[in-house]
């Protein structure tokens, strides 16, 4: 197989999933702006609220307007890196059979699901980001532009991690079929983790140095951290040192799960 | 002879586990699982040649699936081995996937979202193929198929019969060496079930694939295949053709009749029986009405299942 041939074939996927979601415009707007857009609101007046009642100018070192601009940003960005969409419908494959039809094209699974991913986020990135790009402006909240595209470049970076982490637990489908449960407890940890509820440096010092030792940072805490001024270049590559460890773990991992899964594969269904 | 499928003593045991009725047994099985393992085929020896179309009928259950996904890679088999194509299905080589199809009439294969023509577009990426023969061959296998005017809706838009036909020719557009068709016209109208009917017959025949189909039309079968494999229980019951199969059913033949006053009677005897038969009922009164036919294959293949599913 020549690689020209494998390129062509992983942007076919890739549009695949803009034209797939894009079918379905009001759910994709909604999903894209509207949910991560009313999150932001919540969260913003949250700190307001948070810094009114204090009576204080600064939190842990940083003003309102920081936590603002955190706030704003994180929603986005979490709404990038989190994946519960594709996993959930690769277990559900996986568990009806409807990965047949799959697993008989000369493709891997894992390229079909990881390009479709990069597609539907880029597309998603593109319409959603306009939001928090207008509102910092309009707002003068804290945000290093330049520094955006490095943070972009860590965030589909780790986005690839995440769906290591997706391709692991939706091959646990092969023997435990409905493995759904993993998905929003994994969600539910990555909220703490990544710092999308909070920015991790309000953390005790022990416990913040452990979660930036992990990968989910990379999911909202380094890149907003990065773009908004709270963290320098340092934290941001050991962030790609992180998420590249991760990667190489859940690759092994995933790896050996799908080959074992796949032998013990019923093929369920028709 | 060069042999496009062959299998030795290929088996596949499913493992899956057994729940007594009650809440409590649910609960129970939360520690506690009774593990069961059922042969869904047993070891099984076959060999098909290059070009031949067969058939493979039995009733649910029997393992005719079960053998497809073996012989299409997408299940490892329990014991034994197969050869397709030179290939060992289940390493799923991109070689070996480039040339066999697996139609599946009951799911859909295409994507649900986008229109027929983008999928081609796609499976011509995935295959590797040509742009302009592969945008060609869908034209050409569209227009057989009567159903140039939906390609460019989306799937899920579509009548079950137009999606089987999209899904017919998403199988086909890299010209398999052997196609899998599991149940290609189920659940389609008559007018349906003959177009593609006539589609594939031309299909096969101007092309010459290696075919293994399973339907539950026996008109799918006499039609099209060559070839008859009958299937029971996981195991291989005949290997021969069609004509063989029912004069070896016993040459059976249906006697209806009726006595003044009473309902009309139907009985399956077989020609030897025929005469004492004849004396037995005339004994027995007046008959109003009598008729013998011929069985035909469906009638054979008929009461064979139903044969089968009492055993099952």
């Amino acid at each position: 197989m020549s690689f020209t041939a494998f390129c062509r074939r992983n942007l076919g996927f890739f549009k695949l999933a803009v034209a797939s979601n894009l079918e379905y415009r009001l759910n994709f707007l909604i999903d894209s702006t509207v949910q991560p857009l009313v999150s932001s609101v919540v969260e913003m007046v949250l700190w307001m609220a948070i810094f009114k009642g204090a009576q204080a100018v600064e939190i842990a070192g940083f003003t309102q307007n920081y936590y603002l601009a955190y706030a704003l940003w994180a929603t986005f960005v979490a709404r990038i890196t989190v994946n519960w969409m594709y996993e959930f419908r690769m277990i559900e494959e996986i568990d009806t059979g409807s990965i047949n039809g799959l697993l008989i094209r000369p493709m891997s699974y894992f390229e079909y699901y990881l390009s479709q991913l990069l597609g539907y986020k880029f597309i998603t990135t593109i319409i959603s980001f306009i939001f928090p790009v207008i509102f910092i402006s309009l707002l003068e909240l804290p945000t290093v532009w330049t520094r955006l595209p490095a943070a972009l470049v860590l965030i589909f970076y780790y986005l690839i991690f995440v769906y290591g982490m997706s391709f692991c637990i939706s091959s646990l489908a092969f023997f435990f079929n409905k493995v759904n449960s993993l998905t929003v407890t994994k969600n539910l940890a990555l909220w703490l983790l990544t710092g999308e509820l909070f920015p991790l440096d309000l953390m005790p010092e022990n416990i913040k140095n452990f979660f930036l030792a992990l990968p989910f940072s990379c999911g909202v805490y380094i890149p907003v951290g990065y773009i908004t001024g709270r963290i320098d270049h340092s934290v941001l590559l050991h962030g790609f040192k992180t998420t590249t460890i991760g990667l190489i773990i859940v690759s092994v991992l995933g790896f050996f799960l799908w080959r074992k899964g796949v032998r013990s594969y019923a093929g369920t269904g028709a | 002879m060069s042999f496009a499928i062959e299998t030795h003593e290929i088996s596949r045991t499913f493992e899956s586990y057994k729940k007594s009725e009650g809440l409590w047994n649910s609960v129970k099985g939360l520690w506690d699982r009774q593990v069961v393992y059922k042969v869904a085929l047993k070891p099984t020896n076959l060999k098909i040649e290059a070009g031949q179309i067969v058939g493979l009928v039995g009733s649910n259950g029997a393992g005719k699936t079960t053998l497809l996904k073996l012989l299409s890679g997408l299940i490892s088999p329990t014991t034994g081995e197969a050869k397709v194509l030179g290939f060992n299905p289940f390493e799923r080589k991109t070689e070996f996937l480039k040339k066999i199809s697996l139609l599946l009439g009951q799911k859909n294969q295409l994507w649900w979202d986008i229109t027929p023509i983008d999928s081609y577009a796609l499976l011509a990426k995935i295959y590797d193929l040509d742009e302009t023969a592969a945008r060609n061959k869908v034209k050409e296998l569209s227009r057989l198929l009567h159903c140039e005017h939906v390609l460019e809706t989306q799937l899920r838009r579509l009548s079950l019969g137009e999606r089987m036909k999209m899904e017919i020719i998403g199988s086909l557009l890299h010209s398999p060496e052997v196609l899998y068709l599991d149940e290609p016209t189920i659940g389609l109208d008559i007018v349906a079930q003959e177009i593609i009917r006539e589609f594939l017959n031309e299909y096969v025949k101007n092309r010459g694939p290696t075919v293994i189909l399973t339907s539950h039309y026996m008109d799918d079968i006499t039609k099209l295949a060559d070839r008859l494999l009958l299937i029971s229980k996981g195991a291989l019951v005949y290997d021969g053709t069609v004509e063989g199969f029912v004069e070896k059913s016993e040459n059976l033949q249906i006697v209806t009749y009726k006595f003044e006053g009473q309902p009309e009677q139907r009985s399956e005897i077989t020609k030897t029986e025929l005469n004492r038969f004849l004396n037995t009922i005339s004994s027995k009164g007046q008959l109003e009405s009598f008729k013998i036919e011929e069985t035909d294959f469906e009638h054979v293949i008929h009461s064979f299942l139903q044969k089968e599913s009492r055993l099952l």
